[in-house]
């Protein structure tokens, strides 16, 4: 388990280095003069000498490697530097932002998993009849509609015509249903489906027959013994889901208003903020390899198989 | 009594009935909004509001801090801070009477001690060179507690609209910067007071003991809604009371008419911004010929721009500025689109053949820059023209490009075509004139709309150094040797666009698009 543990930490440390040096080069090699906004951003008019000083100032006309090293050197530090925008310091910023996306992706995983619980169970239960159609309709709607009009719909539907929670905002739980829903909706139709098709291969298992045999009903066989049998499988495709979701969090933010960490990250790409969209960056990417990490354990801690493997 | 399972479920389903009442009904009233409090959409928290800096939103200042004069409907200056003000001395000298008992929200009184501190946080520094006031500021005379002279080296141009701009003129309260002169907290002279302020939203308080017409509801709460569908869906919900202004919180023509048919107020003022389209003939040897800059010119329809792309809310422009301006000049109706005309004018310079004219084995392929960031729809304009632009033979390419590319390719000239938009009141017309059309004028970023050393500069300097009745007939010369030249092709005034709900009455468009619209709202609760 340790020997797991630390392989998989130093692979995620690699990619962490891999990514954000990729990223580095992306977002300083767009075409366009950053100083020159950054020195729009400060002064009325911004003069080409003004601009100048912004440049030697943000260290614009130093080697790119250098560039990045020094910004490696402190983000280790947790010095994210100072938005260029706001002339606020990243890491002051950031914490209150993560919490608002913390939010948002720790309900939405909650929905989302509940929801492809629920849908899968359904079709499970009765299957090829109306409830599994139901389900099937439901996961391939829920599958197929983009996030940003689900956020729309639900904000015409809940807010604008019924007035039951508010449109935007991050304010009480009531504020928290709209943009849960939105971003769970997608995770759901794809869990319900995971769910639904693990549970009809665990049916058609032989165990089954046995439990079958000794008299057990289709409930029980259901939750005792194919149940079981599906959570890696479950696990697995929640851990690729909650990765997604920081993704989604870009587009649903700013639908809500939430001032969360994929707000941060599309108004630091809009304004050429460096020093936002890397720290950002940084924090997805390192959000993603948590998430596998965790994904990995669990996966370890429910499959038996797997954890003979590493032992 | 027995409690059975039928009690059960009705106690049950009695308990839900009256949780979901509760919830919709509190929901009701939460929409509805507080009485006594306007709440207005802004697209981004209202920043760093030290009226010397340039991070904060105009509108969120002016609520907050009055300027010497205001700049009021078609350019008229009204009096403000300053009752009375004189210029003498051939323009190098202004006499300001100060306004007696204003006090500023901290209780600090508003005399000529104060102004001084203010006036000289800002006259005569570098960063504030761009306004002529203080690029030609010599010094700041205190005559008596409520009057003060500023003297100048040279006569400012516009000098009283400059003193009406949002920042950096307005007036802060001496006490609220810290020892080193760094700024604490906004406390100003004017109607509101800010009470909080986060990312999320700014929250104000009507300030009681303001010297002018104080507003008529208690509270002003400035929502952030950063998405133009999140604001639209919540002015809908009954969320927000008030949004729209272009440095506001922008709303799209197509908005404004899904709000108009959903029974919400919109109000549209013809505005005082142009959408311009620019040549350069310095890239390409084709637009050095004016034949074929009016041929481009008169074969947009921009009456059918306005139509489609504005919702006929914008109207065509004939003229760099439009009428709502002060010395607008001569108005000339906007061109009609002849093809026949565009073709002939083409014809004759020489560009013949087709689908796509060439000359000397050139074909006639030009490039028009946008970028959406800088001007909303512009992609969408340009794609209109560049079809437009091939029924008479030139083949237009849209390159879109983001903000920051660009200004870096406006500066260095790399478009055939592009859109610039006027600066607006209170800046113009000298503002626009100066800045985009006057080449020795080198100090931003924007590019040029329009320039010639030799012809139009010497109009300009004449223009600019012209007084009292001089004026309009000098800067008349400006906009006659644009449009002899077909140097500019104006295309259509941009509206200004706002919508309320029922909720509000009295709203009248702001002057300046810098200016929050709060002055003559009623809350109907």
């Amino acid at each position: 388990m340790i020997h797991f543990i630390s392989k998989r930490l130093k692979h995620s440390l690699v990619l962490l280095f891999m990514a954000s040096l990729v990223c580095f080069t992306l977002v300083v090699s767009a075409p366009g003069n950053v100083a020159v906004l950054i020195a729009e951003l400060r002064g009325a008019v911004a003069t080409p000498g003004y601009v100048e000083k912004v440049a030697e100032e943000i260290g614009l006309h130093k080697p790119l490697l250098m560039r990045y090293a020094g910004w490696l050197g402190d983000a280790v530090r947790g010095d994210f530097g100072i938005s260029y925008r706001t002339g606020q310091e990243v890491s002051a910023d950031l914490p209150k932002r993560m919490l608002v996306t913390g939010t948002l992706i720790g309900g939405s995983g909650v929905v989302a998993t509940l929801l492809g619980l629920a849908l899968g169970f359904l079709g499970a239960f009765w299957p090829y009849r109306l409830p599994d159609r139901v389900s099937r309709g439901l996961a391939l709607l829920g599958a197929s509609t983009p996030t940003f009009f689900v956020g729309a719909l639900m904000i015409y539907g809940f807010s604008v015509t019924f007035q039951l929670f508010p449109s935007f905002g991050f304010g009480g739980p009531e504020s928290w249903v709209l943009p849960w829903v939105t971003v769970a909706v997608l995770p759901a139709a794809v869990l319900s489906r995971v769910v639904r098709v693990g549970l009809e291969e665990a049916m058609a298992s032989p165990f089954v027959l046995t439990a079958k045999s000794k008299g057990l009903g289709r409930t029980a066989i259901l939750f005792r013994d194919a149940l079981p049998n599906i959570i890696p499988v479950f696990i697995n495709a929640l851990g690729t889901q909650v990765g997604l979701m920081t993704a989604t969090a870009i587009i649903v933010e700013p639908l809500f208003a939430w001032q969360g960490v994929g707000d941060y990250f599309l108004q630091g790409v809009k304004f050429r903020d460096f020093m936002v969209v890397q720290a950002c960056l940084l924090i997805f990417l390192a959000f993603f390899i948590v998430v596998n990490l965790i994904v990995d354990l669990a996966v370890l801690m429910t499959d038996p198989r797997i954890r003979r493997q590493w032992s | 009594m027995s409690f059975n399972r039928r009690t059960f479920l009705q106690i049950g389903s009695g308990a839900l009935g009256l949780a979901i009442t509760d919830a919709t009904f509190t929901k009701f009233a939460f929409a509805e909004g507080a009485a006594g409090t306007l709440r207005v959409a802004i697209a981004k928290p209202a920043g760093n509001l030290d009226p010397q800096s340039h991070y904060a939103i105009w509108a969120i200042q002016d609520l907050m801090f009055d300027p010497l004069v205001r700049y009021g409907k078609g350019g008229q200056i009204e009096p403000c801070l300053a009752t009375d003000w004189k210029i003498e001395d051939g323009g190098k000298t202004l006499h300001l009477t100060l306004r007696k008992g204003v006090t500023f929200q901290d209780g600090t009184a508003f005399d000529a001690a104060s102004c001084k501190w203010n006036l000289e946080r800002w006259l005569g520094l570098d960063q504030f060179s761009w306004m002529n006031c203080s690029k030609y500021f010599q010094s700041l005379e205190v005559v008596d507690d409520h009057q003060v002279a500023l003297h100048f080296k040279e006569p400012p141009l516009a000098l009283m609209q400059e003193l009406s701009y949002t920042r950096p003129p307005r007036f802060l309260s001496p006490k609220s910067v810290d020892a080193n002169g760094k700024f604490v907290e906004p406390v100003g002279t004017g109607p509101w007071r800010q009470i909080s302020a986060d990312d999320t939203q700014s929250v104000f308080e009507r300030y009681d003991g303001y010297w002018g017409d104080k507003p008529t509801y208690q509270r002003l709460e400035a929502k952030v809604i950063p998405d133009p569908r999140a604001r639209v869906a919540a002015l809908r919900a009954g969320e927000i009371d008030l949004v729209g202004g272009f440095w506001i919180a922008p709303l799209t023509p197509v908005e404004a008419k899904q709000l108009e048919a959903a029974g919400l107020n919109v109000v549209i003022d013809p505005g005082n911004v142009t959408l311009v389209m620019a040549f350069n003939p310095d890239r390409t040897e084709a637009l050095k010929d004016p034949q074929v800059r009016k041929a481009i010119s008169i074969g947009i329809d921009r009456a059918a721009i306005s139509q489609a792309l504005y919702q006929g809310f914008a109207r065509p422009a004939g003229n760099l500025f439009s009428d709502a301006l002060p010395f607008a000049g001569t108005q000339h109706d906007a061109p009609v689109r002849d093809v026949a005309a565009a073709s002939a004018l083409l014809e004759k310079a020489g560009w013949t053949g087709g689908p796509v004219r060439s000359k000397d084995g050139t074909p006639l392929t030009l490039e028009i820059v946008v970028s959406p960031d800088a001007v909303p729809g512009s992609r969408v304009v340009a794609e209109v023209i560049q079809s437009e632009m091939k029924e008479i033979g030139i083949d237009l390419i849209v390159r879109s490009v983001d903000h920051a590319s660009k200004h870096t390719d406006m500066l260095e000239r790399k478009y055939d075509l592009g859109f610039f938009l006027t600066y607006g009141a209170p800046y113009d017309p000298f503002g626009t004139v100066v800045a985009l059309c006057l080449s020795t004028f080198n100090n931003d970023v924007e590019g040029k709309l329009f320039t010639d050393p030799a012809n139009l500069d010497p109009l300009i300097n004449a223009a600019t150094a012209a007084t009292g009745d001089q004026i309009a007939p000098s800067i008349q010369k400006v906009y006659d040797w644009l449009r002899d030249n077909d140097a500019i092709a104006p295309l259509v005034y941009v509206p200004s666009i706002w919508a309320h709900s029922k909720r509000v009455q009295g709203f009248t468009s702001p002057v300046t698009e810098y200016d929050m619209p709060y002055e003559n709202i009623v809350l109907a609760e």
